[in-house]
């Protein structure tokens, strides 16, 4: 069954992992690294032009029994909610490795990229994984190699970075697990089989307070991963202390994880609950929002800056997910691209002047437009495009995720709208601070512009913002008819809510019925 | 029946030909040792190895044979063979941890590897008793050569500390043990466990001194597989005993000690489990939490692992807890899987080892990845599956056990688990910390003349990423295991009934 | 009828051009390239505007012109597609921002001949003209709405343009902050008109279809919208409440104050209102918003302009006042009237712009007007062309403003709207004032200039000069299409128009002579006084300042708006940031609790720690308690 195309994506780079390991010679491991992450990246391609965007289910399946006892099966499948998370990763994976080897990483460049392949492994399985325990597997391999990027090749307090973000994050995961194993035990209940199928387990009846159980384990595993406002504060420290690359993958893919996550399962698996929590999520998202942005605002480093900002770009799309409609759903996959990319890039630039000044404090730049204007004006493109400009791609998903989320909650638009203002804020007013004005450190006027290896990671990305502000079609029209299929359910909740509803407002008309009953008793 | 009867000497016999094996050899050890020099006792080493594998080879001979010998003392089953097998691959570990180890340590080497036969004697011995005067038999056994083994770094105060310490505590909860024994005889009038079991279905359940025996026998057991608050020899015994030996301790005895667990409780005391289940749910809950909180602090690795095993005996407890079919499968599976993890990272901890115990500190480890990457890569490898990090051997073990209590809906205790299982992961974590993270460290001895330690940690090494990628048929293996000494028991009742 | 007309894409694609070469060519070939690529690309687009606007033009009225570009975005129901349009309303527009643009682009070639990052100079006013274009050109919301935060970008980009100078770059970002404060507005503007049409099950942005739909706006849905949207323009627009970044827009390059705050992109708000015409319809209480907000603006402004000793900064102020206007004509329901006098003030300050800056360039940079005077001699050329602009603002009968300007406040009375058509009256008078005291600060009386700046001050090269006389000559017959009914050709241009933005229809009956001769009469006794103060008398406006000291500070220091605003928004706004969230939330109780977390589980195991003595007798102890709990807890059992 299947072509084995997702298989060979998946683990290409665990192969390409483990023979750049065996290499001595380090420019040598560098240049197979990033020929190995190459390959998934044109598999990706060929998926993305192979991708049928009519079909809503998943596509180049693959099925094989993995663990017969339990019902685990080793089933892999692309839909448009994966697909272009897929090609991001493959983008970045290979963009982060062309960047590394330009001097940002020094000391062992071996285990260095042997970490980031075996990442882009656990990547890209936890989001081609349709079986739920595979899934499960992917999303604790792809911690490992995050934690050593961070612990091995971070700065200052790289090591207090990397455990909180592995704590943080296993304490959701395991809470998930333990809600996965349970909600396969009442799949087991009903089906009379046990399967760690997610199509099957779409269809388990469950007790409203099972449901809301377990979709709380979900949520949390996957808002802590997002990261939500209130647990997100182990990302400001893991995005600082990250090497460039991890800051990269961890703002660019890894978040996604958890949006992704709320996407394919916490709210399919638990339509019902999802929609009563809509007002609760869309609170959570405004917060993050505004939250996210106030407080980059007044960031003095800028890794952390940006850091804060995605709580805020992410609140964003946790807002188009919880709109549950297709404009806020489509926006928020899209706005999940456009954040990998641009925050990306700033990451990348931010990295390139670390790189030339070892600091990152802003205090310690200004009037860098002087010495080193092809980095501003590039600089200045990803701002734009992460501030969503009209024209660049940013734009597209927050105007489809405010949009969606305006027909769902106008309140939550209104508040949210804010965001676009804020974020402006932060980012001009650090670009201000950076780049304009004199150069008030002597060190400022001699750093040298960038180099061609360092545009040519910048110039794909400043293609793609360009490409996807102005023709999002064929992007959107891929992911749109899975979007629609997983509303599906959802739909059918909101009715059967808004009927009960109507049901209450009935019995209450008629409530007073009896006690009328009651006097004309007495009257007699 | 007459001797003669070729047929019944071949049934009776043939179940214990790997415990004769192993006990021949043990003897044979002790008589051929008694020239040899302490720092030459390789040879030994290679001799008890070989009377391993005979053993092994015999054991597998008799799986898939069900049925009793010597009038029912000896139970012959998947089960027995399972724990038998496994207890005997632990000991081939110890051993090929050892072979370097004893010499560099100056240990007795007659007295060292024939005590480790007879203790794996033993071990196997609870795993095949049919009647509770065996078990205690086994368990002595192998108390009694653990005492002595523990203690056999004759120069170094802690060991001998630690062996005092062991043997006190141990007598005493010998002496329970066989109270225990002793109060469930009064109470069913036998101490075969097949009519033990047979016994319980009934009136007799709320029988106090059957209560009683449980209780003594709970505390007993409790001792041998360091639950609290019956742990807290484990830290000072596995520090001061000799490294090899503490992986044994942390490995074999656990092994053994449940193999009779399971085997009294999960599987005769079955019929009586409400009895006893909710007893071991809170131990298990204590000895989860007790367990991770103190290894958090803990500067020696020794000390940690020792720690971390209290910790996982009371995963293995939220099996036992749950008492189903299923359960017992998984706590089968989760011990293998634990064995060779253990092994694996109680080998990197010898590996690491420079005379006596020093380089026994976390703090010892920094830089290792730098100086002999290998090791680390291991090393993490082992500690992220003790960690219960997928797609490893620990993992799967986990899962198994929580799959198998989800389904008696023992939520709460669950959820205790894996709250416990973060707490977990932050220590085992501080040591990947240490090798890859930090600088400095001691320079640990060259891994280059060292084969057969090398080949200790090879194998545990890939045994647990396969037991984690390919679970299926060790996750068979162990449910035919527990399932076939249900079956037994379930035949014998019948046969009772009649 | 409508005509595809393929060319119109070329009105976008040349400024496109000039920006890619001028970002990528330009700092490699110089000079004399930018500086014929950055204008030759405007007169190109100049052209074929041209040529599009006398297509209108000799179509049928009502019709227009339209070129389908591509889907854009599309999910679910809701989809956008690219489109320009060119009917009598953009057809307008389009030529003012090229034609307008044109000849500003051309005194930029003379203005910035001697900075050395011309190059980057023209690619953002080729890319503000590429935006603004998009701006007037699209056929839906959102696209216009692209435009819309383009101009504000370039806006942005052209005042920081000598960043080096923090100041200015604050007063950048200063501009861009506020014009995305009213643009959230337009987001929601957008948003509500989207779903009120979405209930009805009408996914459109598009002008044309909304309009066709309009009556499913009916009521709150459309007055929500034309407030929402009305905000929006506030911002690009100047108005009150967030007008206060365009006085500060002044540090840029003054071709850029021409261009873009005087002539086109402020005047972007009123060419929304209008093309929305048939929503505020709708929406009587946002129209009366708009006219007052418009008229209050006026007069506010006015008021202001009229002590800044800064030559540009009267010009800003009078700017904000001129917009101001056109809210007034356009919230009265008179919208052609309103961009008739988008037109009118296009020439009229964009040429003002144009001579300031040709006295600053003679001067070496000086703004203030008190170290000025007597230049008419030393610059003919600018002093008649902008003499001329005067008395086209101060809306002299027979200059371009006065034929716009009345048409304003007469529809501002026939609507009703007595009180605010005498505001803009008064503001006529104030108008004539402040223009003139400039004009006779600057030109006339003895000369202030710095000595070591007097012998070298020089008419500004031909490539200045001629934009000036082209607009001069514009703001002087600019008017001619909008004369008073009856009298020739009439409201020509309110006819064009009318199609688009329908017929004004009187709600009061007046005479328009009557009206007009008020307001110029007033404007008249502005000037009057102007003459008084700063020529006959030049002592009095020192002693009135002196006597109304409180008055003269508070109009000079602009109403303190500024600094209220700081002290209510920006400073709070700082505060939560840090010290509550950032330090308070942030690192104190949220990540705390994690890490108290962490500490508390640090702290349990040294205590559990602790019971480990190594002494066994103590060891035996625990276990014994072990013992004694599960032995009584089976007592319990047998008991119970």
């Amino acid at each position: 069954m299947g072509s084995g195309l997702l298989t060979a994506v998946i683990f290409f780079p665990l192969f390409g992992a483990i023979f750049v390991l065996m290499l001595r010679d380090e420019r040598a491991a560098w240049n197979s690294a990033f020929i190995f992450s190459l390959v998934p990246l044109a598999l990706s391609f060929y998926l993305f032009a192979a991708f049928d965007s009519h079909e809503a289910g998943y596509q180049f399946v693959e099925q094989y029994p993995w663990i017969p006892q339990f019902g685990i099966s080793y089933h892999l499948g692309v839909d448009g909610i994966s697909l272009l998370l897929v090609l991001l990763t493959t983008i970045l994976i290979s963009l982060s490795l062309l960047y590394s080897a330009g001097g940002d990483i020094e000391k062992r460049p071996r285990e260095f990229c042997f970490f980031l392949l075996a990442l882009e492994t656990g990547l890209l399985g936890a989001l081609l994984s349709v079986d739920v325990f595979l899934f499960y597997v992917f999303w604790e391999v792809m911690l490992i190699p995050m934690y050593f990027l961070i612990g091995i090749w971070g700065h200052g307090r790289k090591v207090y970075a990397a455990v909180k973000f592995v704590l943080f994050t296993m304490l959701g995961s395991f809470l998930m697990l333990v809600a996965i194993i349970y909600l396969v035990a009442a799949a087991k209940q009903s089906f009379g089989r046990l399967s760690f199928d997610l199509p099957l387990l779409y269809q388990v009846p469950l007790s409203e307070t099972q449901a809301r159980w377990l979709f709380a384990a979900f949520a949390l595993a996957f808002a802590i991963k997002v990261p939500m406002w209130p647990v997100h504060t182990w990302l400001p420290d893991a995005h600082t202390e990250a090497p460039t690359a991890g800051s990269v993958i961890l703002a660019g893919i890894m978040l996604k994880m958890g949006t992704y996550g709320f996407l394919r399962f916490a709210i399919p698996l638990f339509p019902a609950v999802a929609v009563e929590a809509v007002p609760l999520f869309l609170a959570l998202a405004v917060i993050g929002i505004i939250y996210g942005a106030l407080v980059a605002m007044s960031q003095p480093d800028l890794k952390r800056l940006i850091a804060y900002s995605s709580v805020s770009h992410l609140g964003f799309v946790m807002l188009g997910i919880f709109a549950l409609n297709p404009q806020g759903i489509d926006g928020a996959i899209y706005q999940m691209l456009n954040h990998g990319i641009s925050t990306g890039a700033l990451f990348l630039l931010v990295g390139m002047l670390y790189l030339r000044r070892h600091t990152r404090e802003i205090s310690e730049f200004g009037g860098l437009w002087k010495s080193v204007p092809i980095y501003a004006s590039i600089f200045m493109f990803a701002m734009l495009s992460s501030a969503g400009l009209p024209g660049l791609n940013g734009f597209v998903g927050e105007f489809l995720i405010m949009a969606g989320t305006y027909l769902r909650s106008w309140p939550a638009a209104a508040f949210a709208v804010s965001g676009i203002v804020l974020g402006a804020l932060y980012l001009f007013w650090t670009y201000e601070r950076v780049m304009f004005g004199p150069i008030t450190h002597a060190v400022n006027a001699t750093i040298r512009d960038l180099t061609g290896r360092e545009i040519a990671v910048l110039v794909p990305l400043m293609a793609l913002m360009l490409f996807m502000g102005l023709y999002p079609a064929p992007l959107i029209s891929r992911l749109h008819p899975s979007v629609e299929k997983m509303l599906e359910g959802v739909r059918i909740e909101q009715v059967r809510l808004e009927r009960e509803h109507h049901r209450d407002a009935l019995a209450q008309t008629i409530a007073p019925a009896p006690k009328i009953g009651v006097q004309t008793a007495s009257v007699k | 029946m007459s001797p003669f009867n070729l047929a019944a000497i071949n049934f009776a016999w043939l179940p214990i030909l790997p415990l004769i094996a192993v006990a021949i050899g043990a003897i044979v050890v002790l008589l051929a040792g008694v020239r040899v020099d302490d720092d030459e006792s390789e040879g030994l080493g290679w001799l008890s190895l070989a009377t391993v594998a005979v053993a092994f080879v015999l054991a597998l001979g008799i799986v898939g044979q069900t049925g009793v010998a010597f009038a029912g003392a000896i139970s012959v089953d998947g089960f027995s063979a399972f724990f038998e097998l496994v207890i005997l691959i632990a000991a081939a570990f110890t051993i090929l941890m050892s072979l370097d180890y004893a010499g560099e340590n100056h240990l007795a080497g007659a007295e060292y590897y024939s005590l480790l036969l007879f203790s794996a004697l033993g071990m196997m011995l609870m795993a095949a008793a049919g009647d509770l005067i065996v078990l205690f038999l086994g368990l002595e056994t192998m108390s009694i050569a653990v005492y002595v083994l523990v203690g056999l770094r004759r120069r170094d105060p802690r060991s001998n500390e630690a062996a005092i310490k062991y043997f006190l505590l141990g007598a005493f909860s010998t002496g329970f043990l066989l109270y225990g024994i002793a109060l469930i005889y009064g109470a069913t009038g036998t101490i075969k466990l097949a009519p033990i079991h047979a016994a319980l279905a009934g009136p007799m359940l709320s029988n106090p001194l059957l209560l009683l025996g449980l209780a003594m026998m709970l505390v007993g057991f409790g001792f041998k597989v360091a639950a609290v608050p019956f742990h807290m020899w484990t830290p000072d015994v596995y520090e001061g005993a000799p490294t090899p030996i503490t992986a044994f301790m942390a490995v074999g005895v656990k092994l053994g000690a449940f193999a009779g667990f399971v085997r009294i409780f999960l599987v005769n005391f079955g019929p009586a489990s409400i009895q006893w289940s909710e007893v071991l749910w809170v131990v298990a809950a204590i000895t989860m939490t007790t367990g991770n909180l103190i290894a958090v602090v803990q500067t020696n690795i020794k000390r940690m692992l020792a720690y971390s095993a209290i910790a996982h005996a009371g995963y293995i407890l939220v099996g036992m807890s749950v008492a189903t079919p299923e359960a017992g499968a998984a706590v089968l599976y989760y011990l293998l899987a634990y064995a060779f993890t253990n092994l694996g990272a109680f080998a990197i901890v010898v590996a690491l080892e420079r005379r006596g115990t020093a380089g026994d500190l976390i703090a010892d480890y920094r830089g290792i990845s730098t100086r002999s990457p290998a090791l680390a890569a291991a090393m993490t490898l082992f500690l992220l599956s003790l960690a219960g990090i997928p797609p490893l051997a620990g993992f799967m073990g986990k899962f198994y056990i929580f799959s198998a209590a989800l389904r008696q809906g023992y939520v709460g205790l669950v959820i205790i688990a894996v709250l416990n299982a973060v707490i977990a992961a932050y220590y085992y974590i501080s040591v990947i910390v240490a090798m890859y993270m930090e600088e400095g460290g001691a320079n640990e001895a060259s891994m280059a003349r060292k084969p057969a330690l090398v080949a200790a940690i090879g194998l545990a090494a890939i045994a647990t990423v396969l037991i984690g990628i390919y679970p299926a048929p060790y996750l068979t293996a162990a449910s035919n295991a527990y399932n076939s000494a249900l079956g037994e028991q379930a035949m014998h009742a019948a046969a009772l009934n009649q | 009828m409508n005509v595809e007309f393929a060319a119109l894409a070329l009105i976008l694609v040349f400024p496109a051009l000039g920006v890619l070469f001028n970002t990528f060519l330009g700092p490699r070939l110089g000079r004399r390239a930018v500086n014929v690529v950055g204008p030759g690309m405007m007169f190109l687009s100049f052209t074929v505007a041209t040529w599009a606007f006398i297509t209108i033009f000799t179509l049928p009225a009502g019709s227009a012109l339209y070129c389908p570009l591509w889907r854009w975005i599309e999910a679910g129901s809701f989809h956008v597609e690219l489109g320009l349009r060119v009917d009598a309303l953009s057809g307008v527009m389009i030529m003012i921002v090229t034609g307008v643009g044109s000849f500003i682009h051309l005194y930029s070639v003379g203005y910035m001949a001697h900075d050395e990052d011309y190059a980057r100079f023209f690619t953002y006013m080729n890319l503000f003209a590429l935006s603004m274009l998009i701006l007037v050109l699209a056929d839906n919301l959102v696209m216009m709405f692209v435009g819309w935060e383009g101009v504000g970008l370039c806006s942005y980009l052209l005042i920081a343009f000598w960043y080096t100078n923090p100041q200015f770059a604050y007063n950048g970002r200063k501009a861009f902050i506020v014009n995305r404060i009213g643009d959230a507005g337009f987001l929601l503007g957008i948003f509500t008109i989207l779903s009120a049409l979405a209930h009805h099950g009408v996914w459109t942005l598009n002008f044309t279809e909304m309009q066709a739909h309009a009556s499913l706006l009916e009521g709150t849905a459309a007055t929500a919208a034309g407030l929402l949207l009305f905000l929006g323009a506030t911002g690009k627009s100047a108005q009150i409440p967030l007008y206060v970044w365009l006085p500060d827009a002044m540090v840029g390059p003054t071709p850029v104050s021409a261009l873009i705050h005087a002539a086109t992109m402020v005047t972007a708000g009123v060419y929304m209102v209008a093309r929305l015409n048939f929503l505020y319809m709708l929406a009587p209480d946002a129209m009366m918003v708009v006219a007052t907000i418009g008229a209050l603006t006026a007069f506010f402004a006015g008021t202001v302009a009229i002590v800044q000793p800064d030559i540009k900064r009267v010009l800003a102020y009078s700017t904000v006042s001129q917009l101001g206007y056109m809210f007034l004509g356009v919230g009265s329901g008179a919208f052609a009237a309103g961009i008739f006098h988008v037109m009118t003030h296009a020439f009229f300050k964009g040429l003002l712009f144009l001579c300031a800056g040709s006295v600053i360039h003679s001067l070496e940079g000086e703004q203030d007007m008190n170290k000025m005077g007597a230049l008419r001699k030393h610059l003919p050329i600018t002093f008649w062309t902008m003499l001329i602009a005067t008395l086209a603002i101060t809306a002299v009968p027979g200059f371009s403003g006065y034929f716009s300007k009345d048409l304003i406040l007469e529809g501002a009375y026939e609507s009703g709207h007595f009180w605010l058509w005498l505001l803009g009256a008064i503001t006529a008078g104030i108008t004539g004032f402040y223009m003139f005291r400039l004009i006779f600060m600057t030109f006339f009386g003895e000369s202030r200039v710095e000595p070591d700046k007097l012998h070298h001050i020089h008419e500004s090269p031909a490539v200045m000069t001629i934009p000036l006389i082209v607009l001069a000559v514009l703001a002087t017959v600019g008017g001619w299409v909008g004369l008073p009914d009856g009298l020739l050709w009439g409201d020509a241009f309110a006819r064009f128009l009318s199609p688009v933005v329908g017929n004004f229809k009187p709600a009061v009956a007046a005479s328009p002579a009557m009206l007009s001769a008020v307001a110029t009469g007033l404007g008249g006794l502005g000037i009057l006084l102007a003459y008084v103060f700063y020529l006959r008398l030049p002592g009095l406006p020192m002693i009135l300042a002196w006597r109304l000291k409180g008055l003269y500070d508070l109009l000079l220091e602009k109403y303190r708006i500024d600094e209220l605003y700081n002290l209510i928004v920006t400073r709070p706004l700082f505060f939560i940031s840090n010290q509550i969230l950032n330090r308070g939330v942030d690192q104190f109780v949220i990540d705390g609790a994690a890490n108290g977390a962490g500490i508390a589980v640090e702290a349990g195991g040294e205590m559990a720690r602790r019971s480990e003595t190594g002494n066994v007798q103590h060891y035996a102890f625990v276990y014994l308690i072990g013992v004694v709990a599960i032995v009584s807890y089976y007592v319990y059992l047998v008991i119970h």
